[in-house]
């Protein structure tokens, strides 16, 4: 639809930061709050999501699609579907590292990987594979990524489209039959 | 390998037992933390809403929170598939009903569905792997007796239940946007 506003928009009315070509992503930290833990002792497993969707706003930052994206009425970025694998426990104030991969994209969608380590241990925490979709502002539906966007998230996925794909994407929710 | 063995008893009553499938007894209202700058509930908070909903299954299995409370377990998330169906807003009523999709002696395969309580629609469905946890070692252990006995009668209720079309997803996109 010609008339939506982010359609074909070159730049955005705001800066945006350099392209990270890096692959993974590697850019995004966290430390777990004492409000993201629960009764057993460790972060929730809502917290995590919390600290993954946080992880989605560094990448979009990458694209111009995050913050100032939705602020200045130009777009948002809805989640369509999301898998989690919990790993292993994060305790209060452990230091978090999410790397990013993206998987796959199309004209309005995105799909990636986010990978949570304990930035001290290593160890990998937890996973998040989600697909996100590009909605215009003023009719809240689906749009094709503006043309800003698009162009870097090509380059970020060709950056990306040597790694192998993690084992803990593409997986399938099941227990063994008795 | 050292096996952990089941609790024999568990030392509080248990709530009375809910067989009916699916399960529908868990209510809630999206609060105003849970709502980002898309002016919607954030994706973190439908886990958080769904793990509530999780829980009150797991009380009417008899784990509530004297469970935890008790030293006696806990039970761990291993991996949840949500899809986001439709948004809702601050203050939205959510109604929710679960299915048991699977069991074995230390698991559980729930699948959630989440509606607008008053408008009926489907905002979200969650599929979620529950483990037993024994308190003192931390790791896996076998549900509790008790709890084995009513997971079994719950599952006789709901393994006559059609298998959702939203259950068993693998992510991806078909090229057809």
């Amino acid at each position: 639809m010609a008339s939506l506003r982010s359609a074909r928009m070159k730049l955005p009315p705001y800066p945006i930061i350099n392209l990270d070509l890096a692959a993974p992503l590697d850019r995004h930290r966290a430390t777990v709050l004492p409000e993201w833990i629960d009764w057993n002792g460790h972060m929730n497993v809502g917290f995590y999501v919390v600290a993954f969707d946080k992880a989605t706003d560094t990448l979009c930052e990458q694209f111009g699609c995050s913050f100032e994206y939705t602020r200045q009425k130009i777009g948002m970025t809805f989640v369509l579907e999301a898998h989690v694998t919990y790993d292993r426990e994060v305790k209060e104030g452990d230091p978090l590292r999410i790397a990013t991969q993206i998987l796959d994209h199309d004209a309005k969608r995105l799909h990636y990987i986010h990978m949570m380590y304990h930035a001290g241990e290593g160890y990998l925490a937890a996973t998040n594979e989600l697909m996100l979709m590009n909605i215009d502002y003023a009719s809240r539906r689906s749009a094709p990524w503006p043309d800003f966007a698009m162009d870097r998230i090509e380059k970020l996925a060709a950056a990306h489209a040597r790694l192998p794909k993690p084992a803990q994407a593409g997986r399938l929710i099941g227990i063994k039959k008795k | 390998m050292l096996q952990t063995l089941p609790l024999a008893s568990l030392p509080y009553e248990l709530p009375e037992l809910v067989t009916r499938a699916p399960l529908d007894t868990h209510r809630s209202t999206v609060l105003p933390e849970w709502v980002d700058w898309n002016g919607h509930m954030n994706v973190a908070f439908y886990v958080t809403a769904f793990d509530q909903a999780s829980g009150a299954f797991m009380r009417n299995m008899g784990l509530g929170r004297r469970y935890v409370d008790g030293k006696l377990g806990m039970t761990f998330v291993l991996e949840t598939h949500v899809t986001y169906d439709r948004e809702v807003r601050k203050d939205a009523p959510l109604r929710f009903t679960t299915q048991l999709l699977a069991c074995d002696a230390k698991k559980v395969h729930l699948f959630h569905e989440m509606y607008h309580a008053e408008q009926g629609y489907l905002a979200a469905t969650t599929e979620t792997i529950v483990m037993n946890i024994d308190y003192a070692s931390r790791r896996s252990a076998p549900w509790p007796v008790p709890v084995a006995r009513r997971l079994e009668a719950i599952w006789e209720a709901h393994k006559v239940l059609p298998r959702p079309a939203k259950a068993g997803r693998i992510m991806g996109l078909s090229k057809k946007a």
